[in-house]
């Protein structure tokens, strides 16, 4: 006996290596199916590895963030005061924007409070850093600087201002991971913008999102706009997801397809991104404030904007974009559309003066022409109807 | 590739490094894994800890220790990832194992012999991960088998520089 184990001793200590990992993955998978998440032990050993990788990768984040601070702070402003006036313009053209959208936003609300539908608005972001990965291809998760004492908790959204990221899987004491959402266990209710077609979100195997289990639609196209749709109780309705890429058909089922999506975040090269620690169904005071703002500031310039545009629709121009100053129809001095006289009557009869009935040559051939009224002698009585 | 006899094989030098390269190396290569492709992207086409796995175990010969090596660092993956502890660890713990036992009947000094052999534990190892998953967790993941080609390669080439470099450290006696 002590000569086998001797003898086997390498192919033993495998098995039994290979037989306690297994035995701890038969463990974890019934506790994830059971819905109870990691147990004790497996958030302790996710801890301890998050404990001994975090502070290196914080260095290493902090250094690279040190030198790119100096290169954007010093070297790299040349172009700062042409920026800034691009920016101020583009600023003022989004406040007159903000304005003109505020009365729908508001009358959006009265109607969803109407259907008793409560639509959840963003009302406090944390900004975070990504400072490291998981360094495997199959798993699509990252980490974050910020964690449970900066206000992250389990199941929050992640977004970038392009569109949705992922949602925070595990919290430390100082950092987070977040679960992007080209991985292939992740999950998220998204509408299609123009065809108002709704499905799942998760990732592939090459790491791109996809709606996944669509009934095959010839509506679906290339380029169509994906937004959240709000089902899950992690991402708030209405913010990009992405764009449609190309739509394939389900292998394993006929008559569906997958959709995928060129996400609107730039997944793959994060650098910071907002962590949503808040969600209520109104606005946030913040954004009321800047939404009462901006009405103060350009709220009456946009109205003017919109009416004029409004009456522009409606109303011939005068003023033609396309043509120079002096052919402007305004003006032009020719009428081009001069006031027609009614053509004289054919046959003079009562109502017809006497001297008014042309000369043969200048007749059109019989053709009907109105009349030109006559003033009647004994005006007839209007209905009572009409009084 | 020289298989050697049994007799020869007692012959082989067992390489031994120091106690901090023990230590320092095997995090390093953990925390480069989660932070370079942070700055690579959808390039970061390596797996340093498995590089390092295949590394300690051809040069201490040992599958016992190749095996232990492994499965921690696979575990250390595993915490950093959303997925079960254990996946990357049964992978890595088999890819120790067999590294070290090759490295008894191959002259494992050889460039080449190197490359070839990382670049197959490497696939040996992304095989495993992939059985793993599929079969033992049922879990229901695509594999994108390209990526773990070009994983392969990156591996092979990675190991190419670091194996000589990481030899400069050893105990000489």
């Amino acid at each position: 006996m002590e000569s086998f184990v001797v003898r086997y001793r390498n192919l033993l200590v495998l098995l039994a290596l290979l037989v306690a990992q297994i035995l701890g993955l038969a463990m974890q998978v019934r506790r994830v199916n059971g819905g109870q998440g990691d147990g004790q032990e497996v958030r302790l050993i996710r801890l301890w590895a998050n404990g001994i990788v975090s502070p290196p990768e914080k260095i290493l984040h902090n250094t690279g963030s040190g030198v790119s601070w100096i290169w954007n702070n010093y070297f790299d402003l040349r172009h700062a005061r042409q920026e800034n006036v691009e920016l101020q313009k583009t600023i003022d053209r989004l406040r007159l924007e903000q304005a003109a959208l505020l009365e729908d936003a508001k009358q959006g609300q009265r109607l969803q409070a109407l259907l008793n539908f409560e639509q959840k608005y963003i009302y406090k972001t944390t900004l975070a850093e990504v400072i490291g990965t998981s360094g495997t291809e199959q798993s699509r998760v990252f980490t974050i600087n910020k964690g449970k004492k900066d206000g992250i908790d389990r199941d929050m959204a992640v977004i970038t201002p392009d569109g949705i990221v992922g949602k925070v899987r595990d919290v430390f004491g100082h950092t987070a991971q977040v679960l992007a959402i080209n991985d292939q266990s992740s999950g998220a209710g998204v509408i299609m913008e123009s065809t108002r077609i709704r499905g799942i979100l998760r990732g592939n195997a090459q790491g791109r999102p996809e709606i996944v289990d669509v009934i095959s639609d010839q509506r679906i196209k290339a380029g169509d706009k994906v937004l959240t749709a709000g089902g899950d109780q992690i991402f708030p309705r209405g913010l990009p997801v992405g764009v449609v890429e190309k739509v394939v058909n389900d292998p394993e089922r006929d008559g569906f397809v997958d959709v995928i999506l060129k996400s609107a975040a730039h997944l793959d090269q994060l650098d910071e991104v907002l962590v949503i620690t808040a969600t209520e169904p109104r606005f946030a005071p913040e954004q009321q404030q800047d939404i009462a703002t901006s009405e103060a500031l350009k709220g009456a310039e946009a109205q003017k904007q919109k009416t004029s545009e409004g009456m522009a629709e409606k109303l011939p121009g005068l003023m033609d974009p396309n043509l120079p100053a002096d052919q402007q129809p305004l003006n032009d001095t020719s009428n081009p559309n001069p006031v027609s006289r009614p053509p004289v009557a054919i046959h003079p009869d009562r109502f017809t003066p006497a001297n008014s009935a042309p000369p043969a040559a200048t007749q059109d051939g019989g053709q009907a022409a109105p009349k030109k009224p006559e003033t009647p002698k004994q005006a007839n009585p209007a209905p009572q109807g009409d009084r | 590739m020289s298989v050697l006899s049994a007799d020869a094989r007692r012959d082989f030098e067992i390489h031994r490094y120091p106690a901090l390269i023990y230590a320092l190396v095997p995090v390093l290569a953990v925390v480069l894994q989660a932070w370079l492709p942070r700055v690579l992207g959808r390039f970061a086409w390596f797996d340093l800890p498995l590089v390092i796995t295949v590394f300690f175990a051809l040069s201490r010969r040992n599958p016992i220790q190749g095996s232990i090596m492994g499965g921690v660092l696979g575990i250390f993956e595993d915490a950093l990832s959303g997925h079960p502890i254990g996946i990357n660890g049964i992978a890595k713990t088999l890819v120790g194992y067999l590294a070290a036992t090759i490295g008894i009947l191959v002259n494992v000094e050889n460039h080449a012999v190197r490359l070839i052999m990382t670049f197959v534990l490497s696939l040996v190892g992304s095989t495993t991960y992939f059985f793993v998953v599929r079969f033992l967790l049922g879990m229901s993941m695509d594999t994108n088998w390209m990526a773990e080609l070009y994983k392969a390669i990156g591996n092979s080439v990675i190991a190419l520089v670091l194996f000589p470099l990481l030899d400069r450290t050893k105990i000489r006696d």
